[in-house]
């Protein structure tokens, strides 16, 4: 009975696994900023936002890019 | 992604191995690309050559450490040369599982009905997690593969400390002993097992996604084969404790 059951478990898994490891997965787990950065050591965590000044006063803000969108290109 | 998330994502590398492989990307497209259904079906077919393997080890118990060294060896191998990962992971999955058949062989004349226990059990965590990571139960961040690799690195520290002591004919005794603390680490160890699991579906996600060269797919299987490996030999070690305390 025990043999069957785990069988079962198995049989089951690898046949979930087979299937459901060929479909994307959900929205929320690709569209976010926080994902795993591959190209990066595991050491280097998630950036914070740096501010630096310059001796003129300007701010140099280091962030993440960011997709920007240019409406003259839809027309 | 856009362009410049792209970059931001994998242009911008720290860590020579992981760059060099992710810069190749844009040089790949449809038939030549890193596919989700191609790691899969190049999963099914080492866990093909691991089950054929422990078969040939399970009626040759004399072969367990031929198939530790050697599948020690593919392993370095295809972690070093990705681009040979269709010689290496196959390669890696045999022999892992002719000494995987061994070391079965032994805990379930040991323990009887064990075997199928412990492999009931990792094909169980492997699809929760794959349900887990797919449906967005589980976010993997950068933070949480720092974690998973300072455990893992701990663990495996440990292990070869205890297997050093093991020649002077001492060890690290709660890591081996069937008490609570040892239970208790054991249970430790395979969950941190199962959790390298996300990171290895998280690899070839992002992998496809960004449609890495195909032999990507054989990396990434090997990783996974890699983690299943290691979850399933801490299960049956957990499985045999709870066992020899009856």
């Amino acid at each position: 009975m025990n043999t069957l059951f785990f069988t079962f478990i198995a049989v089951l898994s690898l046949y979930i696994f087979f299937n459901l490891g060929k479909v994307r997965s959900s929205q929320k787990q690709r569209n976010r900023a926080d994902r795993v950065k591959w190209n990066k050591s595991p050491w280097q965590g998630q950036k914070a936002t740096q501010v630096s000044e310059q001796r003129d006063g300007t701010k140099i803000i280091d962030v993440a890019a960011e997709d920007v969108e240019n409406k003259s290109d839809k027309a | 992604m856009s362009r410049h998330a792209a970059l931001e994502t994998f242009g911008r590398s720290g860590n020579p191995v992981f760059g060099e492989k992710f810069s190749q990307r844009q040089n790949f497209a449809g038939s030549q690309a890193m596919s989700l259904e191609g790691a899969v079906n190049k999963t099914g077919i080492l866990l093909a050559l691991c089950f054929g393997g422990s078969f040939i080890g399970w009626s040759n118990p004399g072969l367990i450490w031929i198939g530790l060294i050697l599948g020690f060896v593919a392993a370095i191998y295809t972690s070093f040369v990705p681009r040979n990962a269709h010689i290496g992971a196959p390669a890696y999955a045999l022999l892992e599982g002719i000494a995987l058949g061994g070391i079965s062989m032994m805990f379930e004349a040991q323990y009887p009905g064990i075997v199928i226990q412990a492999i009931g059990l990792t094909f169980g965590i492997l699809a929760s997690l794959l349900f887990a990571y797919k449906s967005g139960l589980i976010l993997p961040t950068q933070n949480f593969r720092l974690m998973l690799f300072s455990a893992t690195a701990g663990i495996a520290l440990l292990y070869l400390v205890s297997f050093i002591m093991s020649f002077f004919g001492s060890s690290i005794g709660f890591i081996h002993n069937n008490g609570l603390f040892g239970i208790g680490f054991s249970l430790f160890v395979v969950a941190i097992a199962a959790l390298n699991l996300v990171l290895d579906f998280d690899f070839i996600e992002q992998g496809s996604e960004m449609g890495l060269p195909k032999y990507m797919e054989w990396y990434g299987a090997f990783a996974l084969m890699v983690t299943l490996v290691w979850l399933y030999l801490e299960i049956l070690r957990l499985l045999a404790k709870l066992q020899s305390r009856r």
